[in-house]
């Protein structure tokens, strides 16, 4: 009879735990009969494991921490403006994905109400000491593979998304930063009409 | 009319109850579960591993996946041993008992108690930082419970060996051949899971979805090179890896096909882990299909 429920169990588990979503019967018969004992033991599992559906959110995402505001520049050397990636550049480990998977969690929470903005708080509150400053950029950049026709054509980095997150009097404080794409100045195509003589 | 149908009903219900019977109860030898037992623990020394590196900055006091992460991401009934580590030191204790659990698992040092304890810590683990976590943690999960189900630690284990039984088999159990027909399910299950999942999408159909894959800068090898220049391998790899998965979760039920797609398993699913960047994935994967391959012993 145990084996029975348990069989049960993981069909609706599978079933209503897909990227596509699930119907209300299944979703609530899962909730109410089999969230409560399949949870803990992690096996309310959907299994749905797709590998890629060739868009830009399956593409790899990585986390870039820089101070919002840069030190000033010492002499004849420019301002300070290193960045920190997580996973490092050319990190194909287990622990390199465990960023990866933060970082996409991070966009994608984004979405819902009650998450949003939790994550990008917390990872730059998590990694001030890292940085070493409290005021920090918090940047997820996604590396977008190019499509099979232009298969030659190298990645490119789309910012996923941008929050300054800093500690002021104890306070965390989350400011969205827009995408540079929307803060860039103006340019006028017209050429210059030669007056002024 | 009426008594030839409820015969038949009745014998309908005597055939099922008796397949029903052979496949989840009939006794099974320990020495295939032994060996998942090992490649588990081993995988889960590894999976360990990777975690180990940012243990603190994701975990620890002030680490990323702080108490208000885990209210706003944590499902209601989600619960981890780990919440109750406070300081660095602590959230270390837990972690390194968990890895000693792992490793006797491996070895197969005091089995009966250590399985469910190491199912219980790898729980907790991924419960910790659902974010994290990826398909070889949740495979890993399934894995260890069905070991804590059977007997792994009457072959090719420590626990053998102090028994004073190491040259001798021991006695086959019911809880052996329960704890296989899981693992045959699920492997099934997840298979069936990936394929159809993966056939929502049109790259799977197009046939691109292998390029996708290789052009992601987490993947260990390299093949854009060669799908770029070949469109028809692109093709043939992608539709493989679907055609695998759909031949692995029926395979596994005909006994005919479930040597074959079992044994092939060993090998396929390390390949396609390592074509889509989830080398562990696929680890865990070929484990399962080696809980899949029969015995010698009559078919189940």
């Amino acid at each position: 009879m145990l084996l029975v429920v348990y069989l049960v169990g993981l069909g609706l588990c599978v079933a209503a735990n897909t990227a596509s979503g699930t119907s209300r019967v299944v979703g609530t018969l899962k909730d109410r009969l089999f969230a409560p004992w399949m949870v803990p033991l992690w096996l309310d599992l959907g299994h749905d494991t797709r590998l890629t559906y060739g868009l830009p959110e399956d593409a790899d995402h990585h986390v870039e921490i820089r101070r919002a505001v840069s030190p000033p520049a010492r002499p004849g050397k420019g301002p300070a403006t290193a960045v920190l990636r997580f996973p490092a550049t050319g990190d194909h480990s287990e622990r390199g994905a465990r960023w990866r998977r933060l970082a996409v969690a991070t966009v994608r929470a984004e979405e819902d109400a009650e998450q949003a903005g939790v994550l990008p708080a917390a990872i730059g509150a998590g990694l001030f000491r890292a940085a070493g400053d409290d005021d920090l950029e918090v940047r997820i950049v996604r590396r977008v593979a190019p499509d099979y026709e232009s298969a030659r054509s190298p990645r490119r980095d789309e910012t996923a998304l941008k929050v300054r997150v800093r500690r002021l009097a104890g306070e965390l404080q989350l400011i969205p930063l827009p995408p540079a794409e929307e803060v860039a100045p103006l340019v006028d195509p017209a050429p210059p009409t030669g007056g002024g003589k | 009319m009426a008594d030839r149908f409820g015969t038949s009903i009745v014998a309908l219900g005597a055939a099922l109850s008796t397949t029903w019977n052979r496949f989840w109860f009939t006794p099974a030898p320990a020495r295939r579960l032994a060996v998942v037992r090992s490649l588990a623990g081993g995988l889960g020394l590894l999976l360990a591993w990777s975690w180990a590196g940012d243990l603190i900055a994701w975990f620890g006091p002030d680490g990323i996946v702080s108490p208000e992460v885990l209210t706003a991401w944590r499902s209601p009934t989600g619960l981890s041993l780990l919440d109750a580590a406070r300081s660095s030191a602590a959230v270390w204790a837990f972690f390194l008992l968990g890895v000693v659990l792992l490793g006797m698992l491996a070895v197969g040092a005091w089995t009966p108690l250590v399985a469910p304890l190491a199912a219980c810590f790898w729980a907790s683990l991924l419960h910790r930082g659902p974010m994290l976590v990826g398909p070889a943690d949740d495979i890993l999960a399934v894995m260890l419970w069905c070991l804590a189900l059977g007997r792994p630690g009457d072959a090719l284990a420590v626990d053998r060996w102090r028994a004073g039984g190491a040259g001798r088999a021991a006695a086959p159990s019911w809880r052996n051949g329960l704890a296989l027909g899981l693992l045959r399910v699920h492997a099934a299950v997840i298979a069936a899971a990936a394929a159809v999942a993966q056939l929502k999408a049109d790259v799977w159909w197009n046939g691109t979805a292998a390029w996708f894959l290789a052009a992601r800068e987490s993947t260990r090898v390299d093949l854009t090179g060669l799908l770029a220049g070949s469109e028809i391998i692109t093709n043939v790899v992608t539709h493989a890896i679907v055609l695998f998965e759909i031949a692995f979760a029926a395979g596994v039920w005909n006994r005919w096909t479930r040597p074959v797609v079992a044994r092939a398993g060993l090998v396929v699913w390390p390949l396609i882990g390592l074509v889509a960047g989830e080398l562990m994935w696929g680890a865990a994967m070929a484990i399962l299909a080696w809980a899949c391959v029969p015995d010698e012993a009559p078919e189940r």
